[in-house]
């Protein structure tokens, strides 16, 4: 599984904080974008403030390859956080979906 | 709890699981505070009530509060679900008589003995010495023994009552958890296979196991106390389980980056722990995707009143949902993966991930179920707010914060002089612990840690009196 | 009303989560076989021998060990290097050695340790980092500690200290009299010999590098 070195390069020390910060924020983005989707969904919000909910989205993919980069993660644990900003895409997706189905089959 | 509404033995067994746990909820606090003054002075209580004796206390108060108010939350809803008295009601009463006892001896010893020789018998009799699960040898067969008999209570009665999907979950995630409880039972010379077992008790509790308990807990609560659909909210749990399962058995492994265990971890441990906050977020989109539908539904019919029956749990409960987001997943994800962790593993950073996660994914909802126990005793139809009830919950939940933002602060400080400039040596260590912005930290965490212990004693006012209060509908 | 689809349907949700479930414990199962047999502990034959295990043989407190820079691996290991008096021998047999980690594991443990210090980073945060305490400069040749306790040797400050911690005040927090023997202090002593030279993956990072510990001396 491993052939190449995974803690390799040092980090900067001025980059802690960045990571911090920006590891915080996804996080936080990730959260206010499945919250603004829900809330869309089950009709807290006007339909226009979707477009909001996937620029935080973009913030969340963004703040992970800031974070990545600044603490060079190595091949494989950035693919995993590519899966990881795709699957908090689909998730609220997939969250809704099923539970308006149930809501569908059990109350019509 | 005189003159009350309950005609289930099941449910009186689950009030005094519940009035216990209050008890040890506060003695946690209290040495918590002990501790918290020792950073900041630290020749208080020294040669006394060392350092480690207090935190000694603080954690395992806080563990068995936690595994109290869990057996009462299971003895509360177990008549609910099945539609039977517990079976075995008699044996489980006499088993909480022997759990409390043996929780007695095991904090005087604490207490009064502390330490003993470097020999079997101190590891028998006194303490193991292993972070949270310090308790001596005899008493883990003693709560070997307790959990068993609360296992059967759960399994003789969800096989013979109705075995709803909650309580299916609770008994697979029950015997999980008593099982692994074993982990940590064995003494070895290898610190390495030490901690690789310790890891397997302490990880597959607090992020498996025992979010899945969250997660029936939960199900029950979003089921009493808005009327939430059952079949959607047990096809909700199922997927639950699945994710935390799926990402946190796996995510053992962030654990196992620097104990002496193979490089192969950290990709493990890398991959599952950047999963570990998924379930976390979907269990929020769900709280509010329920509450909105119920809630939408009522102001269909044009009923203009609250779906809720009982404020204060809820509150406690959808502190639950954004404490859990919080403090398991935003604490722990910025120091998870190993590259990062290299440097905040071992300092102030997973003190503050501690508080805010212990507090938000298992206090929270722990309370909430105490308040739900409080409304069925005193036979209540619609639970309010009381003054008390919300400094308590407002006062709690800032201390707490607060003295997490404060660690976080102190964290940093450690990371960058202690660990990334100066290589984590006695000199180092001390270096850190001297700044200006680490001992001012240190005292924040104080002060926030006294109003925490305030907001608990409105907190104990309230869940006394509040069931007399003339303000709730009845 | 909806045509019942898959993903609303419980039983198939049930049966998901047992068998992820299923495969993530048999995972970790496996995983965990893999790793058992490669923490176990070496033996003195391997230190002879120079086979490297991730954990050595408790005789390895016969020996000097430094934590070294591996171009390999990207971060420091520790690395067992020639013979090494520890209180004034050398040839600890398996036995000898292997009592006296036991008997400092089990003081370790005796004592709370792990609740103001942390070992291999886990435990309380009040007190400094064990893991390679060992390899400490603060207890090596130029550091304060041997002219502190009035000692000559690593071991022997060490044991001097752990068995009055009251009377040397070295910082404010200081530790307490935990009422540790000599012959407590002294399996204590090889059991953070030992614990040293444990290959952690490079934890600590840059260990005591200002102060020269990184790449021996």
């Amino acid at each position: 599984m491993i052939d190449q070195v995974v803690v390799h390069s040092e980090i900067a020390l001025n980059d802690f904080l960045p990571i911090f910060v920006s590891s915080a924020l996804v996080l936080v983005f990730g959260g206010v974008y499945v919250g603004i989707y829900t809330a869309v969904k089950v009709k807290l919000l006007k339909p226009w403030t979707m477009s909001i909910a996937y620029l935080f989205w973009l913030l969340t993919a963004y703040c992970l390859y800031v974070m990545g980069s600044l603490m060079h993660v190595d091949a494989f644990t950035a693919k995993a956080l590519v899966i990881a900003a795709i699957g908090l895409f689909l998730l609220p997706f997939a969250v809704y979906y099923m539970q308006h189905r149930v809501h569908e089959e059990n109350e019509h | 709890m005189a003159n009350n509404h309950l005609t289930s033995e099941s449910k009186q067994l689950a009030t005094w699981y519940f009035t216990f746990a209050a008890i040890l909820f506060g003695a946690q606090l209290l040495f918590g505070l002990v501790a918290a003054i020792q950073y900041v002075m630290p020749g208080f209580l020294y040669g006394l009530l060392d350092f480690s004796i207090a935190r000694i206390l603080h954690i395992n108060a806080l563990v068995v509060w936690m595994v109290f108010a869990m057996f009462g939350s299971v003895y509360w809803l177990l008549p609910d679900e099945t539609g039977i008295e517990t079976i075995g009601i008699k044996i489980g009463k006499l088993i909480y008589w022997v759990f409390v006892a043996a929780i007695v001896v095991v904090v005087l010893v604490y207490l009064f003995i502390q330490v003993g020789p470097a020999d079997p018998t101190t590891i028998w009799f006194i303490t193991e010495g292993r972070e949270y699960i310090e308790a001596p040898r005899w008493a883990d067969w003693g709560i070997v023994v307790v959990a068993l008999t609360f296992v059967a209570n759960l399994f003789l009665t969800g096989m013979k009552g109705n075995r709803s999907g909650i309580v299916t979950v609770l008994m697979a995630d029950m015997i999980a958890f008593a099982g692994l409880y074993l982990a940590g039972m064995f003494f070895t010379d290898n610190i390495t296979v030490d901690q690789y077992w310790w890891w397997w008790v302490i990880h597959l509790w607090v992020e498996a196991t025992w979010e899945v308990f969250v997660g029936s807990i939960a199900a029950y609560g979003l089921i009493t106390m808005i009327g939430a659909h059952r079949k959607v909210v047990e096809m909700w749990l199922w997927i639950e389980v699945a994710m935390l399962f799926g990402s946190g058995i796996l995510g053992l492994g962030h654990h196992y980056f620097w104990i002496g265990t193979p490089e192969y971890w950290w990709e493990i441990g890398a991959l599952f722990s950047a999963l570990e906050p998924l379930p976390l977020v979907a269990m929020f989109i769900h709280v509010l995707y329920d509450w909105g539908k119920t809630q939408g539904g009522q102001d269909e019919r044009g009923e203009n009143k609250s779906v809720i029956t009982n404020k204060p749990a809820f509150t406690w409960f959808v502190l639950n949902a954004f404490g859990n987001f919080l403090g398991a997943g935003i604490w722990g994800f910025f120091h998870t993966l190993p590259q990062v962790n290299l440097y905040t593993h071992g300092t102030q950073f997973t003190s503050a991930h501690g508080h805010l996660a212990f507090f938000g994914a298992y206090a929270t909802i722990l309370v909430g179920m105490m308040y739900i126990a409080v409304q069925g005793t005193n036979g209540i139809k619609v639970m309010k707010h009381t003054k008390a009830s919300l400094w308590a919950v407002s006062m709690i939940t800032g201390g707490v914060v607060g003295m997490t933002v404060a660690l976080t602060i102190a964290g940093y400080v450690q990371v960058l002089v202690s660990r990334a400039q100066m290589g984590a040596t006695w000199a180092a260590y001390f270096d850190g612990q001297s700044g200006v912005w680490f001992t001012q930290a240190m005292d924040w965490r104080l002060i926030m840690g006294a109003i925490t212990f305030l907001g608990f004693v409105f907190l104990a006012k309230d869940l006394l009196t509040t069931g007399k209060n003339p303000v709730h509908e009845r | 009303m909806a045509n019942k689809s898959v993903w609303s349907d419980n039983r198939f949700w049930q049966r998901s989560a047992t068998w992820v479930t299923g495969f993530a414990s048999l995972l970790l199962i496996w995983l965990t076989l893999d790793t058992s047999a490669q923490i176990q502990m070496g033996t003195d034959a391997d230190l002879k021998n120079g086979v490297q295990k991730r954990v050595p043989g408790p005789t390895v407190i016969n020996y000097k060990i430094t934590y070294e820079m591996s171009a390999k691996r990207g971060h420091e290991v520790p690395v067992i290097g020639e013979k090494e008096k520890f209180f004034g021998r050398d040839d600890y047999s398996e036995e000898e050695a292997g009592a006296l980690l036991h008997l400092g594991k089990l003081g370790s443990q005796a004592k709370n340790c792990m609740d103001c210090h942390t070992l291999l980073g886990n435990g309380a945060y009040y007190a400094p980092d064990l893991t390679k305490a060992w390899l400490d400069p603060a207890w090596g040749p130029d550091g304060a500690m041997q002219a502190l306790t009035g000692k000559n040797t690593k071991e022997e400050a060490m044991a001097e200290f752990l068995q009055h911690p009251d009377q040397y005040a070295t910082h404010a927090r200081m530790m307490p009299n935990l009422g540790i023997t000599a012959e407590e202090a002294k399996g204590l002593v090889a059991f953070l010999k030992h614990m040293s030279s444990i290959d952690t993956n490079g934890f600590p990072r840059n260990f005591g590098r200002m102060q020269g510990a990184v790449n021996g001396k």
